[in-house]
């Protein structure tokens, strides 16, 4: 019992509740840095943690936490955690750090952390929350990634800054520009609604 | 480049060539649900557009006046995120006392607007920048504006598209992208206009 | 405890808010107090990796090697760095900045020995639009200035050839307007700089 509904949390994020192409929440602060992958796995490593992280912390005291200052608490943790992440990478990761510019502090406003604290880390064991937190940061990173994959591919013809494809490759400059980021989106938001979906629909 | 023209610049940038929507995806949620209607967005482009110029320019005082002279530049996050908090819900109050229409008109989306990235991300941008207060002030004023009029073009052509017949897959959030990647596509025809010699 | 009483309505949320404020902020604090050393490290070696770039000189992998390379060849004046290259000239780079399309563009310029032509450039910081202005600092566009002398005009991508032209950036108009002048500029005044005058 106990073990199914873990399982489930894991999963649903994953699949069928995927928060970016069944909601289409939180893709503001990372869609801007889906050009390069390398940005990218960065980048939602980030979310992966607030997410896993906040969730947890806003779980463990959300017995305590005033009703009507919970935004404010919420805010403030998620924050806290972002900037740890800033501090890290501006410590570690120093050249990443400056092409993602002000995109890690927009990790903040991603509405998929504040949208998970408020749907099931208020209510559920902290265990659980970061099951969920991790799962859904999961969920996010994987669709994001796969875009910034295909962006950099087409937009560069390499991979990880690395050429992959040969001297008869025309880069596809529109895929490294805003439009691209656009474009893939929709596309793939499309091929897995028209494929994955549609079943769950007719039920 | 004449100095006194950069703010103006940036002013025009923003709205036209560098979008805060169309290229660097910020305030996209809410974007996505609120351009279905066009009085919302009226509504809520009014509402991004005053508070993204006015916590602009309060968080420039912020960054400048205390943060920078204290070393406390890494809070800013957290600052700002409180300054712009905070005046949202200041606004809220001083509407809601002293125009009760003005407040059924915007007072809903208000509290829509403190998680709207596009209002954090101007503040950010401003202090990478280093932008002094006029030119934070246009900057924040562009952006709203440019936020203002992609979402009212946006709802525009929802409200035509509401009778077209769009594969069931690409319903919704799909095809609302599309639209979104035509208009970045159109306003980088903007990029050759503004210059400045 | 009353769950409508003074206390619980008033006093608590304030004393609960003030105290998580405290805890995340201790956290902040004592993370980037014990990584201030490191930052203030990957600063300088940034700095330092830029003269290199500069002065056209090969740039080691590792960031202990550029320190150690650093200190045996460059030696810091009051506004500029004299740099010994592998071939026994002396190159001299000068710190610079200038407006972009966005924000401060902060380079350093290398100058030969006899003061005459350019060595190269290292951006120090920028932030222009990424994918396109933001190119500046990739490998293809620093590495055109070795031998080049002003006044400088703007070629198209990849056509520049004679000592005079440089290469523009396709659709970053702006921006590599903005370097041109940078450079104009300091083609005149870096010179006088090192010269003392």
């Amino acid at each position: 019992m106990a073990n199914s509904k873990l399982k489930k949390t894991f999963l649903t994020p994953l699949g069928k509740d995927n928060p970016v192409f069944v909601q289409v929440l939180g893709i503001c602060s990372t869609l801007a840095v889906t050009n390069k992958l390398e940005n990218t796995v960065v980048m939602t490593l980030g979310v992966m943690f607030t997410t896993m992280l906040s969730s947890f912390t806003l779980s463990l005291i959300r017995k305590h936490i005033p009703a009507r200052i919970r935004m404010m608490v919420e805010t403030m943790i998620i924050a806290t955690f972002v900037i740890i992440v800033d501090i890290v990478l501006k410590a570690y990761l120093p050249d990443i750090w400056k092409q993602l510019g002000p995109y890690v502090g927009l990790i903040i406003t991603n509405c998929i952390i504040m949208g998970r604290a408020e749907a099931f880390a208020l209510n559920n064991k902290p265990g659980l929350s970061l099951i969920d937190g991790l799962a859904s940061g999961m969920g996010y990173a994987y669709v994001l990634l796969i875009i910034a994959f295909i962006r950099e591919l087409l937009g560069t013809g390499s991979i990880w800054g690395i050429q992959v494809l040969g001297d008869w490759w025309t880069n596809w400059t529109i895929m490294i520009m805003p439009p691209g980021a656009f474009f893939m989106l929709a596309i793939f938001i499309w091929v897995v609604r028209e494929s994955f979906m549609k079943e769950k629909k007719e039920d | 480049m004449d100095s006194s023209m950069y703010p103006i610049a940036v002013f025009f940038a923003a709205i036209f060539t560098n979008n805060i929507l169309l290229t660097n995806y910020l305030g996209m949620c809410s974007f996505l649900s609120v351009s279905r209607e066009l009085k919302t967005s009226v509504g809520l482009g009014i509402a991004v557009t005053f508070v993204m110029a006015s916590t602009t320019v309060l968080n420039w005082m912020v960054y400048t006046y205390i943060l920078l002279p204290f070393e406390l530049t890494y809070l800013r996050y957290i600052v700002f995120i409180i300054v712009i908090a905070a005046f949202v819900q200041l606004v809220e109050m001083i509407i809601e006392r002293t125009s009760e229409g003005l407040y059924a008109a915007l007072g809903i989306f208000l509290p829509l607007i403190t998680v709207n990235c596009a209002i954090l991300g101007v503040s950010l941008f401003m202090v990478i920048r280093e932008y002094t207060l006029i030119t934070s002030f246009f900057y924040g004023l562009g952006s709203g504006l440019g936020w203002f009029l992609a979402i009212l073009a946006m709802a525009g052509i929802r409200v035509k598209l509401a009778r077209a017949k769009v594969p069931p897959g690409l319903e919704g959030a799909g095809i609302t992208l599309v639209i979104a990647g035509i208009m970045a596509l159109a306003f980088m025809g903007f990029s050759g206009m503004i210059t400045i010699s | 405890m009353k769950k409508d009483g003074f206390y619980f309505l008033r006093v608590y949320p304030l004393v609960f808010m003030l105290i998580v404020t405290l805890i995340c902020i201790s956290i902040v604090t004592g993370l980037h107090l014990s990584t201030k050393s490191r930052v203030d490290a990957n600063e300088n070696l940034f700095l330092r990796t830029t003269v290199l770039q500069a002065a056209d000189v090969a740039v080691p992998e590792d960031f202990r090697e550029v320190n150690t390379l650093f200190e045996s060849i460059v030696s810091e004046e009051d506004s500029f760095y004299k740099v010994s290259r592998a071939d026994g000239s002396i190159s001299f780079v000068v710190p610079t900045e200038g407006a972009g399309l966005w924000g401060l563009i902060k380079l350093m310029v290398g100058f030969d020995e006899e003061l005459e032509e350019l060595t190269g450039i290292g951006i120090f910081a920028q932030n222009e639009t990424p994918g396109l202005g933001a190119r500046i600092e990739e490998e293809w566009y620093r590495t055109q200035f070795s031998g080049k002398q002003g006044p400088f005009v703007l070629v198209d991508e990849g056509a520049g050839d004679s000592p005079d032209e440089i290469d523009a950036i396709t659709g970053a108009t702006r921006t590599s307007r903005a370097m041109l002048s940078i450079l104009n500029d300091v083609f005149v005044s870096g010179p006088a700089v090192v010269r003392g005058e």
